[in-house]
């Protein structure tokens, strides 16, 4: 498994294989000083149908949901204990996925911890048991258990070798004259099992193409579950799958719907906006942490699920969801609520999600905003446009000096001198452009160590056009055409857990015309997603 | 009256009393000789990592660590004062140095020009740094414990006291730990996620043994072994089935192949019959739940950086102390020969506020990230809580009583640093905490020989070059490291 690495440590998004789709665009930032060869990303090209794909384990998040779905346990140990995801924005690229003795550790504790409070817990316990058993040796209601929790935990049927090993586990229980003891060391081995820590996919082989597969019900049932909830598939989404009505399209939007319209659906596509514009952890403290986050869920929750109209409605919104000490925060007037009302921008120069704090966290360095980092920020994850490193000849980790005029704007024009510019007028002058904002998205007038450096907010979007402030960079990438296949191609890599590759691009432009023909409602590309074939299929890593 | 000397023996019979004798005493008769055949004491093998330079950034000092003095007696500079009471045991290399690219293809063991993605590869395993962030060999733990590890239940612990990256819109990409081991499919090395939880380390090594003088907690104890076991079993069967499933392409096989590795492990260790308590071999008092991770480094609203808050802090402190116990027991009861204990990462972002006062994160401290505290005696001071934690490990070491003499006399260890100080090949700057110019390194212990106290200066020598002297001081006889070659003979007897 090949480990892709970054080449600058300090390099906050990794530049992976993605292909671009404006290229043309960067052309003249290539990370090579005085060198126009070669662009970036792309593969080989190849007769395959579609990216390959491994093995996917469960992320700390999907873990943790999923011992919440399967035994009522909401502790979620999983995320401090598991080994840490690389979020690369998404938690669950399989190929950067690594076995170690800590996992398996991580995945033992878990399990015996998980049991243990499932036992002592006398209503979950029966509730989950399903039966009464007669004595310590009943092994018929062991295998009720075995065969109906079996079913969710590897989220298909067991076989009958497979359920006869765990009614073995009986032993145990006769000899400790404790019939739970057998609960307990079923429940431990299912939930350290390869089949339930890894979505296992195998498939039926498509003839004529080599290495892709079909996959059966069942396996399509946990893509859709792990896609759209994050967590295992539900009992009725199993019986789906067992009626085999997952194969076809509409069986799968059929589903799909269903999911979406449960509150785990709104928590995943939360989730996904989270990873996807780097707030999931955000740099502040617990109580910021938690006002901005509710902020940023609150107008996602609007935009996709109760206004279901255009989803650029994300980047435009003239209203925000602030408690008083946030609006406060924001120079926005208190709504006189502890937890959160809706509050107009009103005459404010802020819209969208791009005057959130949680997006304007992104691209901090030095203790304050990086307009670099924040220009890499817009491009990579709202265009999709690769920034190639600066070489290795940069001194990154001091900040621009002062020449002259300490203040920021004049430091960072050192970047737009010689090699330096190709890429950083394609950076530098989005940050400026928000440099009124601060790393919590406050508004300032003027640097806060350099009073008389008074801020401009003026910006610019190389290729695009000027701006002042996020409300105005909202409405210049929106309008440029190029953010809805970045959109889609974002959500792609997260509904497979993978980046996409050469043979992905037909059905990234498919879905893309979709989503544009079908006035950028959301909802539609989420099920637009699930109901392409490529959601059903597996190819081999070559 | 003859002992008899077999484990299962003390264990199962006899009411399992408990034997007084320090555990490898019972190895030895009145006379010293070794009682059963080829019963020796084995060797241990230890290498411990700091994150950060030696010096600070523009500052004309590199360091305040290689002593002034050349030889026995050398004087202890801020950096290493805490290792006062264990300098008798503990000798400074000075002078040592990784090559760069310098512009052109990377030498021989060397690296290449942008220091934080490359000093890891030749620094651990001595194989000059791929293209990626990894190492390019596997690293001497990892060598060093499959010649070493016996049928230990452990055949290494690789363990982390900085608890995560601390850096949001980043990962580490291999900056996060420092053993490698070779790939059995071919290929590059895979990186081992170390251990990072105190309290999941404690139960790994400690989970098996038996309460001495107690027959009903052994029953128990015994029966959960086995229930345990079968659960392992049962997991393992299924893992086993899928590695052979053709269905499964290549790459998935391996990565469960590599699952089912782990697994076995696992259950080697848990079925290894558990050493007895002894005076020198106890089960630790358990460390309780591990401390919360602190979050990432960031501002409070009025955005102002939050060093004084504790983001990007979890508590490392008492994790580095309960880290050194785990790592000091294992030794002394040889449930592993071999420990890796990292205790900050490359490149790290760990808040130091809590442990220094200083008021930015380990990276920055060379940087001048703390304008009330820069340059190099500010960046010392952080080498010296390093120092603080590996003086104590090597303190319980040189304190155990083994064979006659400690079990420090059995032991070689190295503490190696990220980077020196010096000339930063890839921008020109002089005076950089990106060098891998004046480097400086720790040898300690006395295992084959290794003479404590003494400073080194070793010109022109690689770190390698000290690992290859601790690898062969505990019976590796390899005289290369990936690229590099030779040990230090004046460091061994």
């Amino acid at each position: 498994m090949q480990q892709r690495g970054e080449l600058r440590v300090w390099w906050r998004d990794r530049v992976g294989t993605s292909v671009l789709l404006t290229a043309a665009l960067l052309a003249a930032c290539n990370g090579n000083i005085g060198n126009n060869g070669g662009g970036s990303g792309g593969t080989t090209g190849g007769a395959v149908a579609y990216g390959p794909t491994g093995l996917h384990r469960l992320s700390r998040i999907e873990y943790d949901n999923t011992l919440a779905d399967l035994l009522g346990d909401n502790t979620r140990p999983g995320f401090a204990s598991l080994p840490e995801d690389v979020n690369d924005p998404f938690d669950n690229d399989f190929s950067t996925q690594q076995v170690s003795g800590a996992l398996i550790a991580a995945a033992e504790t878990l399990a015996a911890g998980a049991s243990a409070r499932l036992l002592a817990d006398t209503a979950r316990r029966s509730a989950l048991l399903g039966c009464t058993p007669s004595g310590a040796g009943d092994t018929a209601c062991l295998e009720t258990f075995v065969r109906a929790f079996g079913r969710r935990a590897f989220r298909r049927p067991l076989t009958d070798e497979e359920a006869s090993g765990y009614v073995g586990l009986s032993a145990f229980a006769v000899e400790a004259n404790d019939f739970y003891v057998g609960v307990d060391l079923v429940l431990r081995a299912f939930l350290q099992d390869p089949n339930f820590l890894y979505r296992v996919e195998t498939g039926t082989p498509v003839a004529g193409k080599a290495g892709l597969y079909a996959l059966g019900d069942y396996e399509i049932g946990t893509r859709l579950s792990y896609f759209l909830w994050g967590s295992t598939p539900s009992d009725h989404l199993l019986d789906m799958a067992a009626a085999g009505a997952l194969s076809s399209d509409a069986g799968r939007r059929a589903a799909a719907a269903e999911l979406l319209a449960d509150p785990r659906g709104a928590a995943r596509i939360k989730q996904f906006h989270a990873f996807w514009l780097a707030y999931d952890q955000l740099p502040v403290t617990a109580d910021m942490a938690s006002a901005l986050r509710a902020e940023t869920d609150a107008l996602v929750a609007r935009v996709v699920f109760e206004r279901r109209g255009d989803y650029f409605d994300l980047f435009n919104a003239n209203e925000t969801f602030v408690n008083d000490t946030l609006a406060t925060h924001y120079g926005l007037p208190a709504p006189g609520s502890t937890t959160g009302a809706w509050v107009p921008y009103g005459s404010s120069p802020r819209r969208g999600i791009l005057s959130h704090g949680t997006l304007l966290a992104a691209g901090a360095k030095f203790d304050d905003t990086s307009p670099t980092l924040r220009g890499v920020f817009v491009r990579n994850r709202l265009l999709c446009q690769t920034i190639p490193p600066p070489p290795p000849t940069v001194a990154v980790d001091e900040p621009p000096p002062a020449t002259g005029s300490p203040c920021k704007v004049d430091r960072y024009a050192a970047h737009r001198a010689g090699n330096c510019a190709g890429c950083h007028n394609q950076t530098d002058p989005i940050g400026f452009g928000l440099e009124n904002y601060d790393r919590t998205g406050a508004y300032r007038a003027a640097e806060r160590d350099n009073p008389q450096c008074t801020i401009s907010g003026d910006g610019e979007v190389a290729g695009l056009g000027t701006f002042n402030g996020p409300a105005e960079l909202a409405t210049l990438i929106t309008g440029s055409g190029g953010m809805e296949s970045c959109v889609v191609m974002q959500l792609y890599r997260m509904a497979l857990g993978r980046r996409e590759s050469a043979g992905d691009m037909s059905t990234l432009s498919k879905l893309t015309d979709g989503f544009k023909q079908g006035g950028r409602a959301f909802d539609k590309l989420l099920v637009d997603v699930v109901a392409d074939p490529a959601f059903i299929h597996r190819q081999l890593e070559p | 009256m003859a002992k008899r000397f077999t484990r299962r023996a003390m264990l199962r019979g006899a009411g399992g009393a408990a034997i007084t004798l320090p555990a490898l005493e019972i190895m030895f008769d009145r006379h010293r000789k070794s009682y059963a055949q080829a019963m020796t004491i084995p060797k241990r093998y230890v290498v411990c990592f700091g994150g950060q330079s030696l010096g600070g950034d523009g500052d004309s000092l590199h360091n305040d660590y290689v002593p002034n003095t050349v030889g026995a007696n050398y004087d202890l500079k801020s950096a290493l004062a805490p290792l006062a009471p264990v300098q008798a045991d503990v000798s400074v290399v000075s002078g040592i140095s990784i090559p760069t690219a310098n512009g052109g293809t990377v030498p021989a063991g060397g690296r290449r020009d942008d220091f934080h993605v490359s000093s890891l590869s030749p620094l651990l395993s001595g194989v000059r740094s791929p293209s990626n962030t990894a190492s390019a060999g596997p690293t001497s733990d990892q060598i060093v414990a499959t010649a070493i590890a016996g049928n230990t239940p452990f055949k290494s612990l690789v363990y982390r006291v900085q608890v995560e990256w601390y850096l949001s819109v980043s990962a580490p990409y291999g900056r996060e730990t420092i053993s490698y081991k070779a790939n059995p499919s071919g290929g590059n090395p895979l990186a081992i996620q170390p251990v990072v939880s105190p309290k999941m380390a404690f139960d790994a090594l400690f989970n098996n043994f038996t309460p001495p003088n107690d027959a009903a907690a052994a029953a128990r104890q015994d029966f959960l072994l086995r229930s345990r076991k079968s659960v392992l079993d049962l997991v393992g069967a299924n893992l086993q089935k899928l590695t052979t499933n053709p269905k499964l392409g290549t790459a998935d096989q391996q990565r469960l192949s590599r699952h089912f590795d782990e697994i076995r492990d696992l259950e080697h260790q848990i079925s290894s019959v558990p050493p007895p308590t002894t005076a020198t071999c106890q089960k630790l008092p358990d460390p309780g739940a591990d401390s919360l991770p602190g979050g990432n480094q960031g501002v409070d609203g009025a955005g102002n950086n939050t060093y004084t808050t504790n983001l990007g802090y979890s508590g490392e402190e008492q994790r580095a102390k309960v880290f050194c116990d785990l790592v000091h027991m294992a030794l002394t009861c040889d449930l592993t020969r071999v420990a890796s204990l990292m205790f900050t990462m490359f490149q790290s972002h760990m808040n130091v506020f809590a442990l220094t006062g200083q008021k930015c994160d380990l990276h920055e401290l060379g940087h001048n990230g703390d304008p009330a505290s820069k340059g190099t005696l500010a960046v010392s001071k952080m080498i010296a809580w390093h120092m603080k934690h590996f003086a104590y490990l090597i303190g319980k070491l040189r304190d155990t009583p083994e064979g006659g003499g400690s079990l420090l006399d059995n032991v070689a260890l190295v503490f190696l640093h990220e980077g020196g100080h010096g000339l930063d090949t890839a921008t020109g700057e002089k005076n950089s905490t990106h060098s891998t110019e004046n480097m400086a390194a720790l040898i300690a212990g006395r295992a084959g020989g290794l003479k404590g106290g003494l400073h080194v200066a070793a010109t022109g020598k690689h770190p390698a070059n000290i690992l290859i002297t601790a690898m062969n001081a505990v019976g590796v006889s390899s005289t290369t490291l990936g690229d590099v070659t030779g040990a230090i003979p004046s460091l061994l007897g």
